[in-house]
């Protein structure tokens, strides 16, 4: 198997805090990957880190073996790494179908029709001319998950994706997870909801006061010592 | 550029350009105040300064008050006005997109300068208390140039030691680093919002009542004084309000030094240089952004 | 469709009523009329930069009188003949736009607003300045030349051609990431769109117009000078007149210019200060109660599409 992304010794501080401490961790091609840990234990941090919406302050970043740290977060994008936030972020006052159509490049007749067959696919196609910042929080967390997707990206990064989301809902975008892994995508996901890790991820990573305290399948990290005491306390 | 410049000439800019470095530095450093508690840049800033200086003016012309004494008058009248306008407008605006506070911030400031002119006309005033110069060596301190120098310095000193030593200014100070941690240690933001915008209007009225002494004022005066307070933040580092004093020097001798080799009509020409210059080079400031 | 249909037949309607207008028309309606197109490009301008990217340009008026420079410069020492002169203050007012921006959108904030606060300043201190080419503080006189008509029609082709920029923009894609940037720009960057570039190129498109009506706003005046093209309180009409009629969308701030024109000419005219209070008093009021302007709001009430 080849490592989609490989990040090397990562730190970020804020100040006199530091939010990330040399982590180093690799994504392999085609498989789905969680990341968990304790609230502030880096993880949303490192995802910007590899976005390039916060600056490393030291470490590497590869992506199919290229380096991508220091690089604008519009030129990470642009390279296929797509990703979702903790707190939506959709347009609000863009249409369902426009926060779709405007990050798209080249024929705008295949941007819509690629737009409209995936608000298809969340059953959002009777909505698609409504502004965003009016839908319903589960109907927007859709529309931004498809919105990762209008640029094919090779590697999907979403940040709790469960949150909030009811259970028809999670089931669906939880296969949807599935059906990116099987056409060959990479993904990395934060979550809090252990079922949800447990049930998809086949590769986890701990994080915790920003270190990489485990890795490996998720049976193993659940009786991992180290990973209960950081969630439970000794 | 007939004249040769001599050392003489260069020390003696450098000497102004200081002096006026501590003007610029106190008014920007209530700029700055603003920015860095609510993240509202005040457009307002420099008309807050010529209201002052009018205060100054009015005081020192209708009741023969020395001017440098109106200068607890000025910072009060302007700390109210401050506080007014924040606890009735500004407040709405203070989370919203940053297009809607600089536009309120601009409108404000439009409606003040034209309050100003019914008010006062668009005629120059002056305060013809003190002229001439000290000598100092080869060099000559204008005199109200340099107690100017010397209240700048002394209301800064001020203003810092409140924001270092005193409870409220600690709360200031933790507001501006992250609101959300102090809103969760029990400050009472809202208050501090009232206080730092009641402040930094003081601090830009002192600058407008030493300025009446020095130059003649009109209504007009102060959209440049919004431009070249935060020209000294850029300078010094968004969030560093120590680096607003070396900002404030460094405007002060840049414009004295271009005075010199070019004219004085091209100063403010090459201070807006310096600042794309900086945005260009070290967008973070020359000394680098928020201290911790 | 029909209410499209109509509202076309009406467009055109207006258009052949404009073009004839000069016929019947009396000198001062002639130049009231020119006045009210310069005002419906330099608020459509305005709109592209700030009503889209949420970016506010405190000095757009700056573009205005780098125009009329250009073109005046043109015409006197160069002897061009006024409408290329006018394209070329266009261009110019593009180059300025260039230089200004490159630096300062890169950055997000209060950056851009601010250093266009600054610009207006800067331009009048610089043409006071080069004297032999500007005339400096005693301006510049152009050739006299009867040309109120000509001038007019150039004056109205510019507004039609901001308004008709205006909807391209609004209705394509770049326009929908011109948006992003207002809505979310660090999601906008995560989802692959080079905001710094977009800005810069909204920036560049709403600096053409002002250069051109600059241009022939000198010629029409004959004589040019710092003060009288570089007024802060120019900028001030055109945000006024944005907000007003309601920014980012196409008819908004051609609504603006013409209320807020026609109360201009027929109110206020006389009460220089206390119309320019009202304006800053305006400025507060719309952002705090109705900051999406007229339109804007009947956009959101009615779900129209932002191309009303």
């Amino acid at each position: 198997m080849t490592a989609a992304l490989e990040v090397e010794g990562l730190r970020k501080h804020f100040g006199g805090v530091t939010a990330v401490d040399g982590v180093s961790l690799a994504l392999e091609t085609g498989r789905i990957h969680g990341l968990i840990g304790p609230n502030g234990s880096g993880k949303t941090t490192l995802f910007n880190c590899i976005t390039g919406l916060e600056r490393r302050d030291a470490g590497h970043v590869r992506f199919n073996g290229e380096r991508i740290d220091g690089l604008r977060p519009w030129q990470i994008a642009q390279k296929g790494i797509g990703r979702t936030f903790q707190v939506i972020r959709v347009f609000p006052e863009l249409s369902a179908l426009e926060n779709l159509l405007v990050v798209t490049r080249g024929s705008l007749a295949a941007a819509r029709e690629r737009a409209l067959e995936l608000l298809a696919f969340v059953k959002l196609e009777r909505l698609r001319d409504e502004y965003a910042g009016n839908l319903s929080y589960g109907q927007q967390k859709l529309v931004e998950f498809v919105r990762v997707l209008m640029r094919d990206p090779a590697l999907v990064l979403l940040d709790e994706p469960a949150a909030g989301v009811n259970r028809t809902l999670l089931n669906d975008l939880l296969d949807a997870v599935r059906r990116l892994r099987d056409q060959g995508k990479t993904i990395l996901l934060v979550e809090h909801d252990m079922k949800v890790i447990m049930g998809l991820c086949e590769t986890v990573f701990v994080l915790d006061h920003g270190e990489k305290i485990a890795e490996g399948p998720p049976g193993r990290i659940q009786t991992d010592e180290r990973v209960i005491e950081a969630y439970f306390g000794r | 550029m007939n004249v040769a410049i001599t050392p003489e000439m260069v020390g003696q800019v450098v000497i102004s350009g200081i002096l006026s470095g501590a003007l610029y530095a106190m008014v920007a450093l209530g700029l700055a105040l603003i920015f860095g508690v609510m993240r509202v840049i005040n457009i307002a800033h420099g008309p807050f300064l010529m209201l002052g200086a009018y205060t100054t003016v009015i005081l020192h012309q209708s009741l023969g008050l020395n001017p440098y004494l109106t200068l607890p008058a000025s910072m009060l009248l302007l700390f109210a006005l401050g506080v007014f306008l924040q606890r009735t407008l500004v407040f709405r605006v203070v989370d919203a997109p940053e297009l809607s506070s600089l536009l309120l911030t601009f409108g404000v400031s439009i409606a003040l300068v034209n309050l100003a002119q019914l008010g006062f006309t668009s005629d120059l005033r002056s305060v013809e208390y003190i002229t001439g110069s000290w000598p100092l060596g080869p060099f000559a301190l204008s005199k109200s140039r340099a107690i100017a120098f010397g209240v700048a310095a002394i209301v800064s000193g001020g203003a810092f030691l409140f924001l270092g030593r005193t409870r409220l200014g600690k709360a200031i100070r933790a507001t501006s680093q992250n609101r959300d941690v102090a809103l969760v240690c029990g400050i009472n933001v809202p208050r501090i919002h009232l206080v730092t915008f009641g402040l930094a209007a003081a601090l830009a009225a002192a600058g407008g009542t030493l300025l009446s002494v020095i130059v003649a004022i009109q209504p007009e005066m102060g959209q440049i004084w919004t431009f070249k307070s935060f020209l000294v933040i850029v300078l010094g580092g968004a969030g560093n309000y120590p680096g607003a004093l070396l900002g404030g020097v460094l405007l002060g001798l840049v414009e004295q030094l271009a005075s010199l080799f070019l004219t004085a009509q091209l100063s403010e020409a090459v201070a807006y240089v310096l600042l794309v210059l900086v945005l260009l080079v070290r967008p973070t400031g020359l000394l680098g952004g928020r201290q911790t | 469709m029909s209410a499209r249909g109509g509202f076309l037949a009406a467009l055109a309607a207006a258009a052949v009523l404009l073009a004839l207008y000069p016929v019947v028309a009396t000198g001062y309606g002639v130049r009231a009329a020119l006045q009210l197109f310069m005002w419906v490009a330099l608020a459509g301008s305005w709109n592209i930069i700030s009503g889209l990217t949420g970016y506010v340009s405190f000095g757009h008026v700056a573009f205005f009188g780098a125009g009329s420079y250009a073109a005046g410069i043109l015409v006197v020492k160069a002897g061009w003949p006024w409408p290329v002169a006018s394209l070329a203050g266009g261009g110019a007012a593009a180059l300025l736009a260039l230089v200004i921006g490159y630096p300062c959108l890169r950055l997000k904030g209060p950056y851009f607003a601010i250093a266009m606060l600054g610009l207006n300043e800067v331009l009048r201190a610089l043409v006071s300045y080069f004297e032999g080419l500007t005339g400096g503080g005693s301006g510049l006189s152009l050739p006299t030349l009867e040309a109120s008509v000509p001038i007019y029609y150039a004056m109205a082709l510019t507004a039609a051609a901001v308004t008709g920029l205006t909807y391209a923009v609004i209705t394509s894609r770049f326009g929908l990431r011109l948006m992003t940037i207002r809505e979310d720009e660090v999601a906008a960057e995560a989802m692959g769109i080079d905001t710094a570039r977009h800005k810069l190129y909204a920036f560049l498109l709403s600096a053409v117009g002002p250069g051109i009506a600059g241009g022939l706003a000198a010629r029409d005046q004959g004589y040019i000078e710092p003060v009288s093209v570089f007024p802060l309180a120019m900028t001030i009409t055109m945000i006024v007149m944005v907000l007003f009629g309601g920014k980012g969308t196409v008819w908004g701030p051609v609504l603006g210019a013409v209320v807020l024109f026609v109360f201009q000419e027929v109110v206020w005219a006389r009460f220089i200060y206390l119309h320019q209070l009202l304006f800053g008093a305006i400025i507060v009021a719309v952002v705090l109660l109705m900051p999406r302007g007229v339109l804007g709001l009947l956009q959101i009430r009615y779900r129209l599409p932002r191309t009303i």
